[in-house]
């Protein structure tokens, strides 16, 4: 309904600060998106682009669909090809904040 | 009259200098000092010592220049940025990829030979601006060049077999914030090679290593320890993990036996952490290659919240400065100042904008320091600013290219402005990212179909003649020659020929991919050939979510132009 989303888009804007994509979010995962953006920026932007925007030579994260999770874990923690491994680096719970960040921001949710 | 010892003298220095004349593949010392006089090659990396780019080449001209074509292209089989400089000797060239360098028959494009590097898979972790290197050095048979994980390895120019490799001593590592990309410049027998990393909490330095055997002779810390000159524009233990990088090649003067080097930011990027001036940051150093003694500095950005990177290439030219014909090094600072120093003593003798700049007036003549606006006061004060240019500068690390003929600089820039602000700063330790996330930024454009220009600068007054505007900056650096032509090539790929008079764009050829690299010209059998890397990399396109460049394919390849000749 469209009221029912309305409110729900002004939650989430409040929840991660101006953030309007965010979908369905609770106030927890909010938090998390909000700490995803920060380890993102952190660790992942320098070749993945500001805000996930790459121009296009690296992997858009952005492409990464709902039950890629799996995928997305092995590729951080392992590495693959020039993309750095992150083992040892970044906490189990890190990369549970850098996944809701990442599926916040993707064309398909 | 000459004495039985002044003889004895005089025949020894023949034959030794015969001697080194009659090895033909060997680059001595002299080679390499008068590579800009000797256009059959490009033996030091801004084809001479001075760093100008300037070639005495005139066959390619403005009237035949749209004759250009492709010779050969090479495929270097990597698909990050191609930002490597083509060293040509006997027609062969050397150039290198972030994982190898390889050797190719400059009029076939054939290869010769082909040295894989590998790398642990973390060292990429604190790469901060693309997977790439800028090129190596050649000197007595050997190829020398910069490993990702901080070595200096020697290479046989003949066959591609290592010679010697060196690793950089503690605390370099990966897990310090530490990555070699930059070319090793050979000044007076003595490798000297600079770090990247001022983006994980490093603290920079310049190295010097014996070029016959590799042996570290010396390392000079951008930043003084506690106690030394200059420690008191650090707040406590700050310089520890400074930044102030060095992964731009600088130039040499023989004549003086000054190596001439653009030092980095500081970090964090987030001033707050870090009260003073931070010297020697975002400087231009004055270096003395036997001994890694530092004969003068001058700071151009002190107490840096921008992220103002003073890399860039000093270039050494002699110009008519207050009255007089003076050797001078010229530095296109990040800024958006253009700084002219006395190459002798590094005194200022101008400083003027060349492009849009809102965070100081300009530059006090007196003590080389900016004037501030409220915009750097507000910044620094943690307030949201719009401030010009970007992080990205008014230039970046692409090189400029000088011209004695028309005395212009040819400078490819950004019209790129920013957002900022610095929240409360966070704790640093070495190794630990330190650029981006300490402070918070958005990119502000005054036309989004101008993003840079191609400008013909004056060294003292930085008034342009002429200025040619594109789309996405050029990252590429550019090439002049004495007829009168700039190269230089685009983020979309296209390879181009302007008129160094007028900015008109005579020629343009599409290459596979963008291009981030730097052109060369060179001659062999009287014909004049351009080189150029083709490959889209490097920060702007890593970061920048430029949309004229989502349909630029990635992929490195060597291209060779030359007038068609039938
Ligand atoms: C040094 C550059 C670099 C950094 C830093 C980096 N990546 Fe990557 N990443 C790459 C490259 C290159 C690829 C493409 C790899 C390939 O397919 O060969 C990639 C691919 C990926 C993929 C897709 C892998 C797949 O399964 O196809 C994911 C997911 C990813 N990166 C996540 C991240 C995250 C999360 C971070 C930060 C913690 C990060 N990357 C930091 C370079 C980098």
């Amino acid at each position: 309904m469209m009221l029912d989303r309305v409110l729900r888009i002004v939650a989430a804007a409040l929840i991660v600060g101006g953030t309007l994509t965010a979908h369905k979010s609770s106030a927890q995962d909010g938090a998390k998106i909000a700490a995803g953006e920060v380890v993102y920026n952190t660790y992942c932007a320098t070749c993945h682009g500001d805000g996930l925007v790459s121009s296009g030579q690296t992997f858009d994260l952005r492409r990464l669909e709902a039950g890629a999770r799996s995928r997305f874990e092995n590729s951080v923690l392992g590495g693959k090809g020039q993309m750095p491994p992150w083992k040892g680096v970044l906490t189990s719970e890190e990369i549970d904040q850098l996944w809701h960040y990442i599926r916040d921001n993707a064309y398909q949710k | 009259m000459m004495s039985a010892r002044q003889g004895a003298l005089l025949a020894a220095v023949i034959a030794f200098t015969a001697g080194f004349a009659a090895s033909a593949s060997s680059q001595t010392a002299e080679d390499l000092k008068n590579d800009h006089l000797t256009p059959g090659d490009v033996l030091v990396y801004g084809m001479g010592y001075s760093g100008q780019r300037y070639s005495p080449l005139t066959q390619i001209n403005k009237d035949n220049a749209a004759r250009l074509v492709p010779v050969w292209a090479y495929s270097i089989t990597d698909n990050r940025g191609a930002e490597g400089f083509p060293v040509i000797k006997d027609g062969v060239i050397y150039t290198t990829a972030h994982n190898a360098t390889m050797a190719i028959d400059a009029l076939t494009g054939s290869q010769i030979w082909r040295a894989n590097h590998e790398y642990p898979p973390e060292t990429l972790r604190v790469v901060c601006c693309g997977i790439v290197n800028r090129g190596a050095a050649i000197y007595n048979g050997k190829i020398i060049r910069a490993l990702l994980d901080n070595q200096i390895v020697a290479l046989d120019a003949k066959t591609g077999k290592e010679v010697w490799r060196t690793k950089s001593p503690a605390p370099t590592s990966t897990e310090n914030g530490y990555a070699m990309t930059g070319a090793p410049l050979v000044a007076n027998g003595v490798v000297i090679a600079g770090v990247a990393g001022a983006e994980f909490s490093h603290r920079g330095f310049l190295e010097g290593y014996d070029a016959e055997t590799g042996k570290h002779l010396w390392r000079h810390y951008n930043i003084p320890a506690q106690g030394e000159p200059g420690s008191e524009t650090w707040h406590g233990e700050s310089y520890l993990t400074g930044g102030g990088s060095s992964w731009v090649t600088g130039t040499y003067d023989p004549e003086l036996d000054l190596v001439y080097w653009g030092t980095g930011n500081p970090a964090p990027w987030n001033p707050r952490a870090r009260a003073g001036d931070n010297l020697h940051t975002n400087s231009i150093i004055a270096i003395r290659p036997k001994t890694g003694e530092r004969v003068w500095a001058f700071q151009t950005t002190p107490a840096d919240p921008f992220d103002y990177d003073g890399v860039h290439t000093p270039v050494i030219a002699t110009i008519p400065a207050q009255g007089q014909p003076r050797r001078v090094v010229i530095q296109a600072n990040r800024g958006g100042f253009l700084y002219v120093l006395d190459a002798k003593d590094g005194k200022l003798l101008a400083a003027n904008a060349y492009g849009k700049v809102n965070w100081a007036d300009g530059i006090d003549m007196r003590t080389g320091r900016p004037k501030h606006t409220q915009v750097y006061h507000d910044a620094l004060a943690g307030k949201k600013v719009t401030v010009w240019p970007s992080v990205s500068g008014v230039t970046n690390w692409q090189h400029m290219s000088f011209s004695p003929r028309t005395g212009l600089l040819y400078i490819n820039t950004l019209h790129v402005g920013m957002t900022y602000e610095a929240p409360e700063p966070p704790k640093l330790v070495p190794g630990k990212p330190s650029g981006t996330p300490t402070v918070r930024r958005t990119v502000v454009l005054d036309d989004p179909n101008v993003r840079g220009y191609l400008k013909a600068v004056d060294p003292m007054t930085g008034k342009s003649t002429w200025e040619t505007p594109y789309k996405s900056p050029n990252y590429s650096s550019t090439l002049v020659t004495a007829s009168n032509l700039v190269f230089t090539g685009t983020m979309t790929g296209e390879f181009q020929a302007l008129d160094a008079d007028t900015g008109k764009i005579l020629w343009s050829f599409q290459t596979p991919s963008g291009i981030v690299g730097q052109p060369v010209t060179w001659e062999r059998n009287g014909r004049q050939y351009v080189t150029v890397m083709s490959g889209i990399g490097g920060v702007y396109a890593l970061r920048s979510g430029d949309p004229n460049l989502k349909n630029v394919p990635a992929g490195a390849s060597l291209w060779t132009f030359a007038l068609f000749d039938k």
